[in-house]
This record gives C-alpha cells, structure tokens and sequence, in this order.
C-alpha cells in the first residue's frame, strides 16, 4: 500500500512529504539532460550543481521559472523521477496533494495534475501556495480571525489573508529571489564589467545581500570575468550597492503586500495590527526584508519557525487529513 | 382493482415525498458537519503532529 505523498513544487527547491513518515525529500527543482538525446542525466542537487559548468551536450535547467511552467515535458520528466525516488511505481499508486502559485493557469494545471497521474499517482489534487503556508506556519487559521502570511519563492511572492480556513484577499506578483540573483548579475556586469554567474550572484544575495540597512555589514569579494578583457577579475562589492541594485525587486514584493493589506476587510485589517503577518519562503530569509515591509507597512512583520518547509507542511497536513480538507483544493466545490 | 392501483400510487408518491423531504431536512445538517470537519482538522491540535514531526526531525539532523 502506497503512502499518499504532498509535493511543494517550487521555482527553487522541491520537497516531499510523505503520509506518517514527514518529509522525505528535499532538493532544488533542477535537472540535467543530455542536449542530442534529451536523456536525464541527474535531477535536484546533483543536477544544481551542474548549472553554468556544464560542456555542450550537456544542459541544467529550472523547468519551473516566475512560478510558471517553462516546459511541460521536463517538469512531467522531473515529476516522475522524484515520485520514483520516494518509491512510487505502477504498483504503489499514492493520492498526491501538490502545491502550487496561485496564479497558476488552467493549461499549467491540468499539466501538474497530468503530469503526476503518468507518474503513477491515483489522484492529484492541487493546493495554492499562501493557504498551504498558512497552514504550514501554525497560523490559528481556523478561528474567525485576519492571519496575513507572505510567502517569498523563488519565482513568486505571494500575500493572503486567511480566516476561517479560507482566503479572504489574495496577491500575487511573478518576482521572486531568482528576480534578485537576477538584479544583482545585471548591476555587477553594468558598474564593475564583470560576468557572474546565476550561483555566484546567490552567494552574494546570501552573504551581503539586504532589503533594508542592517548591523553590522560587510564588502564581499566577487570573481568573474572581465567583459572587455575576458579575463578572470576580481571586484570589492559594498552591502550598499547591493541594496540599490536589488531595490526594484524588493519594492515590487512590498507593493503587493500593502495591495494585499487594502484588499482584507476592515474587521479583518486591525487584527493584523495585533497579530502581525508572518513571513515564510526561502526569500524572505533575504535579510531586512522584515523591517523593510514592517517599516512600510506599519504593520509588525514576524518570521516563521521553518520558512523553507512551511508549504510543504501545509501540504502534508492536507494529506493527512485528506477527507475533511479537501474542500480547499484547487477546483472544489465548498 | 382499481382501488389497489390508487393505492400503490399513493403509497409511492408518499414514499418519495418522505424520501425528498428526508434528504433536504439532513443537507443543512450535513454542510454544518462537513464545515466543522473542516475547521476541526485545521485546528492547532490538529496540526500539532505534523509540525512536531518534522521539527523533531529537522532538530534531530540538525544535532548530528
């Protein structure tokens, strides 16, 4: 008998719950294929390290980018292999709850689905991001209360107001901490005319990268190559730069917040002042990113205890308790 | 004859209106149930196990 899986198919990493057993695998939502024969060659971190040293044939990529489906067949090809690697096969056939962004379009839907069914999944249900979150960061979401989580992926950023087990106000915007990598890549190639890579820019986001001033910062090294020499270099970059070069992003993530906080009931809006919103997602570990959007806000902004896992807990939690939550899937009737 | 068929008639047609007016008397108690189903199992003790797993999990790898 199959244990029923949840699966937090995110822009970034992917992680797998497993019914009874917690979560089983946890891994960047990357794969490697060979270019001539479209071969897989290595999925998740193998595959991740692979990105931008890779010799012709070869090709890694994120068949998930701004939370959207980039390319349905590798997706299906990386559904498959990690439904494989926690032991489905034709035999074992597991329900499966899979969380995806909201914004989610029909087509992409019904190719997660379909995707997991081929795998070998008896039901695929899908679950949107920010309830799953809610659900995952122990938000009291069953009480007729205002609980704002902000949920910062790799692709996406979304914001949603949850009461009585449902989502009253909802915000979702295709910018994410790729979006930051991404800023950050294109300011050092502009002021210092050097090339780094997709990697190098994320060691920098993580070690001098932040939304807001903070404590205690220091310059970081940067190596790359030199765009007129095309010989390797190295720059000395300063947390300020950073914060400038990553300030349009930050700003896009912190107007859907205070759109979203427009959005929620009045009744519902002063308990947010109590309460405070809760942030999960590996991009909202960028740091000042909380008093960035507390200071804009004027609302108090609170980390959740497991950022990186709280979707997928929320997604778990819906498969153990598959028949009295199914109400909140994707395309259900309430 | 004739009688025995009225009756049977009525006998079905009074069947199905018990019937009809069974089902829509149970349909509000059942929304109520399913909806407390519903919050029930979102309920913090509800969540408790899963979170504590994987807590105790992450905690767990965190020590080795």
């Amino acid at each position: 008998m199959a244990r029923d899986l949840a699966i937090d198919l995110g822009t970034a990493n992917t992680l797998v719950y497993m019914k009874g057993r917690g979560i089983v695998l946890n891994e960047p939502s990357v794969i490697a294929l060979n270019r001539q024969t479209g071969e897989v060659l290595a999925t998740g971190r193998e595959a991740w390290q692979m990105i931008g040293r890779t010799p012709g044939y070869i090709v890694a990529v994120r068949p998930l980018r701004g939370g959207a489906i980039t390319d349905f067949e590798i997706t299906e090809r990386m559904i498959r292999l990690l439904l494989q690697r926690v032991g489905v096969s034709r035999f074992t056939r597991p329900k499966v709850v899979i969380c995806v962004p909201s914004a989610i379009t029909e087509v992409e839907r019904r190719a997660v689905t379909d995707a997991a069914r081929r795998a070998g999944a008896a039901d695929a249900q899908l679950i949107e991001q920010p309830m799953a979150a809610a659900i995952g960061a122990d938000l009291p979401i069953d009480e007729p209360v205002g609980n704002m989580v902000i949920d910062v992926g790799g692709g996406t950023s979304e914001t949603a107001v949850i009461s009585l087990g449902g989502v009253v106000a909802l915000e979702a915007v295709r910018v994410g901490s790729f979006d930051i990598d991404a800023a950050i890549q294109n300011y050092v190639r502009r002021e210092h005319g050097i090339a780094i890579g997709e990697r190098t820019a994320e060691e920098i986001k993580v070690a001098i990268g932040s939304a807001d001033p903070i404590g205690d910062e220091n310059e970081a090294e940067v190596r790359g190559r030199d765009l007129m020499s095309g010989l390797p270099k190295t720059v000395l970059l300063a947390p300020e730069e950073i914060r400038f070069a990553i300030d349009d992003v930050v700003s896009s993530i912190v107007a859907s917040v205070v759109r979203c906080l427009a959005k929620a009931p009045p009744e519902l809006a002063q308990d947010f002042l109590v309460r405070g919103m809760y942030l999960v997602g590996g991009g909202g570990l960028l740091r000042g990113l909380a008093q960035r959007i507390e200071r804009e806000t004027k609302v108090p902004v609170r980390m959740s205890s497991m950022p990186l896992e709280a979707v997928v807990l929320g997604a778990g939690h819906c498969i153990e308790h598959y028949e009295a939550l199914k109400g909140m899937f994707m395309g259900a009737r309430r | 004859m004739t009688l025995a068929i009225v009756l049977i008639v009525v006998a079905v047609f009074v069947l199905a209106l018990g019937l009809i007016l069974f089902k829509r008397s149970r349909q509000p108690e059942d929304g109520v149930a399913s909806f407390r189903r519903h919050i029930d199992a979102l309920s913090p003790a509800a969540r408790r196990e899963v979170i504590d797993r994987v807590q105790n999990a992450r905690d767990s790898g965190k020590g080795k």
